[in-house]
């Protein structure tokens, strides 16, 4: 008896916390109004005195206090992310940029990888794309075709990586490991490729790809060691048919590293 | 006598063949490690007016043959990424004032850092208004050895220009607060639920209406239902014009979804134990002689897990004491 009360004092209980939490005012997001009051004023100099302490010695300005310079002078100049004492450059690296796929033997995929790092101490937010400048050729003019992945339903495209594991399917593409990489990668498997946007495409004109990013400032400086760098592996694959033109099939990739605004 | 000179012959062949192998050097994969600096400048300029900027840029690997340009860009997404745009538009000049490097020409970099004079030129009577460029450095690439299947890797780094054209020095200041939200595990209706030990994702996403960049600041305030109250700033980003950011305050990260979900950036993440109902407001800063906007959020917090593991418990002892009273 005791044990069916105690039950049923725990489940009005319930019944009333949680009403209490569904029937109680939601509050939205509202552009600095609502019906009973409204808030104007021009600025905050939240900024207007630098932050200190014994370990550190932080400087921010706010508005338009560059104004009676760019009066004298006609211009003013700002380097650097204000928010961000730089002491790591915008630095990209490519570990290998002769990427060797050897002698391709029909039916038998070959690949290579290369190395992209970057680091970003100052920038904080970056990306990487990639886009070829037109598929793998000789100078005869053959080509090895993007490859599609193993087709039907894993049909890959630029932007989306499929399985490639059939030997039978052909063509020339890559995948991304590690750090910052396409979320498509990472949905897909480690056997999942796609091909280079190819920058000599006319109809559609098509557009580097994101191979790398981080939309954060994620550098932690209080890890040990210090994460200011952060690294992809580049995997190459080429798979031909037998009726593939013997001959020297080479293309550049163009992998071009930019910080954010 | 012949031997004599056979061996001593062969003695020969062998100090410079082992000698040959001792003193070679050992070659590698040929890198490239680049680094520009600064990575971005933001400028306001008369036109007429001209400016200076050295940029550093270091080659930390192995020789390579560079060449720099420039190109305009557009805002990609709204996280501050950009997107190249392939050919040179619009009234900004830009030249080298180096002696011996030009602009779009080939030219040399050993393992060392190479300062660039870039000069950026506004010709009178250019529109007021804002232009974006990036400064590129590319590597030529590589030759590909004949009788292989294979690509050779060009390598581009770039740092960010921001121009303000302006004849007085005055911005066109029209910024406003064009989403506040929490990316909530549950949502009842209006309500955003979380369990007490979830991590809150926050999204504060600024709109530029005016035609400069603007530089918003301010904080997001964290109230809870007894009282406590958490201020986080926001970090000062630039808002490209007409062109939306998500904000950001720290810590900040990605919260990722699995299948097809794509990692939505946020502003900040609040982590610890939560329990009630929490307000979140932010105030946001555009600058000298605009409005300052405030936006405000709620989300309840649950002890979900608990209750849950409270009722799976309860029913399993209510049937475990049936199961011994039958």
């Amino acid at each position: 008896m005791k044990n069916k009360i105690f039950l049923s004092f725990l489940f009005v209980f319930f019944i009333f916390y949680i009403l209490f939490f569904i029937l109680i005012e939601s509050v939205r997001a509202a552009d600095m109004k609502s019906s009973t009051y409204r808030i104007k004023y021009a600025n905050i100099n939240i900024g207007a005195e630098g932050s200190t302490s014994p370990g550190y010695n932080l400087s921010t300005t706010i508005g338009q206090t560059a104004a009676g310079e760019f009066t004298s002078a006609g211009y003013t100049v700002k380097a650097g992310f204000q928010y961000w004492h730089a002491i790591v450059p915008f630095t990209f690296s490519v570990s290998d940029t002769g990427i060797d796929l050897g002698s391709l033997i029909p039916n038998t995929p070959s690949t290579a990888d290369t190395t992209l790092s970057v680091s970003f101490g100052g920038a904080g937010n970056y990306q990487v794309t990639a886009i070829e400048e037109g598929p793998l050729r000789t100078m005869a003019g053959n080509a090895i075709d993007n490859t599609a992945c193993n087709g039907g339903s894993d049909t890959c495209t630029s932007a989306a990586a499929k399985l490639w594991d059939n030997n039978s399917s052909y063509g020339f593409g890559y995948k991304m490991a590690d750090e910052d990489i396409p979320q498509t990668y990472t949905d897909c498997g480690s056997n999942c490729y796609r091909p280079f946007p190819d920058a000599t495409a006319t109809s559609p004109v098509q557009n580097p790809e994101v191979v790398m990013s981080s939309s954060n400032v994620t550098v932690d400086l209080t890890s040990k060691p210090k994460d200011i760098v952060h690294q992809s592996t580049v995997t190459f694959k080429a798979n031909i048919s037998p009726l593939q033109e013997t001959g020297s099939y080479q293309t550049v990739i163009n992998f071009v590293a930019t910080p954010t605004f | 006598m012949r031997d004599k000179i056979f061996l001593s012959f062969l003695f020969v062949f062998f100090i410079f063949y082992f000698l040959f192998f001792i003193l070679a050097k050992v070659i590698f994969a040929q890198q490239i490690t680049l680094s520009v600096s600064p990575p971005l400048i933001e400028t306001t300029i008369k036109p007429g007016k001209s400016i200076l900027i050295a940029y550093t840029l270091q080659n930390l690997a192995d020789p390579a043959v560079f060449k720099v340009k420039i190109l305009p860009f557009t805002p990609k997404d709204h996280s501050g990424h950009i997107d190249l745009k392939s050919e040179f538009e619009g009234p900004v000049r830009f030249s080298l004032d180096n002696s011996v490097i030009k602009m779009n020409e080939p030219f040399m970099l050993k393992k060392e850092g190479q300062q660039l004079l870039l000069r950026i030129r506004i010709p009178e009577g250019a529109p007021e208004g804002d232009y974006y460029y990036t400064l590129l450095a590319e590597t030529q690439p590589p030759p590909v050895a004949d009788g292989v299947v294979g690509t050779a890797a060009k390598a581009t780094v770039g740092s960010n220009i921001l121009i303000t054209v302006s004849y007085n020095g005055k911005v066109d200041v029209k910024g406003k607060i064009f989403s506040f939200d929490i990316l909530p595990r549950i949502k009842l209706g209006n309500l955003n639920v979380f369990d007490s030990n979830d991590k809150i994702p926050v999204a504060l996403t600024v709109e530029n209406e005016g035609k400069n960049l603007i530089k918003p600041q301010g904080e997001i305030v964290l109230r809870g239902n007894f009282g406590e109250r958490a201020a986080y700033a926001i970090i000062p980003q630039n808002v490209l014009a007409m062109s939306k950011r998500i904000m950001q305050a720290t810590p900040s990260a990605e919260i990722c979804g699995t299948g097809t979900a794509r990692c939505a950036p946020t502003t900040l993440i609040l982590s610890g134990f939560f329990i009630g109902k929490y307000n979140l407001s932010a105030n946001v800063n555009f600058g000298e002689n605009s409005i300052a906007a405030m936006a405000n959020v709620s989300f309840i917090a649950l002890p979900l897990k608990v209750i849950l593991g409270i009722i799976i418990a309860a029913g399993a002892g209510i049937l475990i004491v049936k199961k011994i009273r039958d």
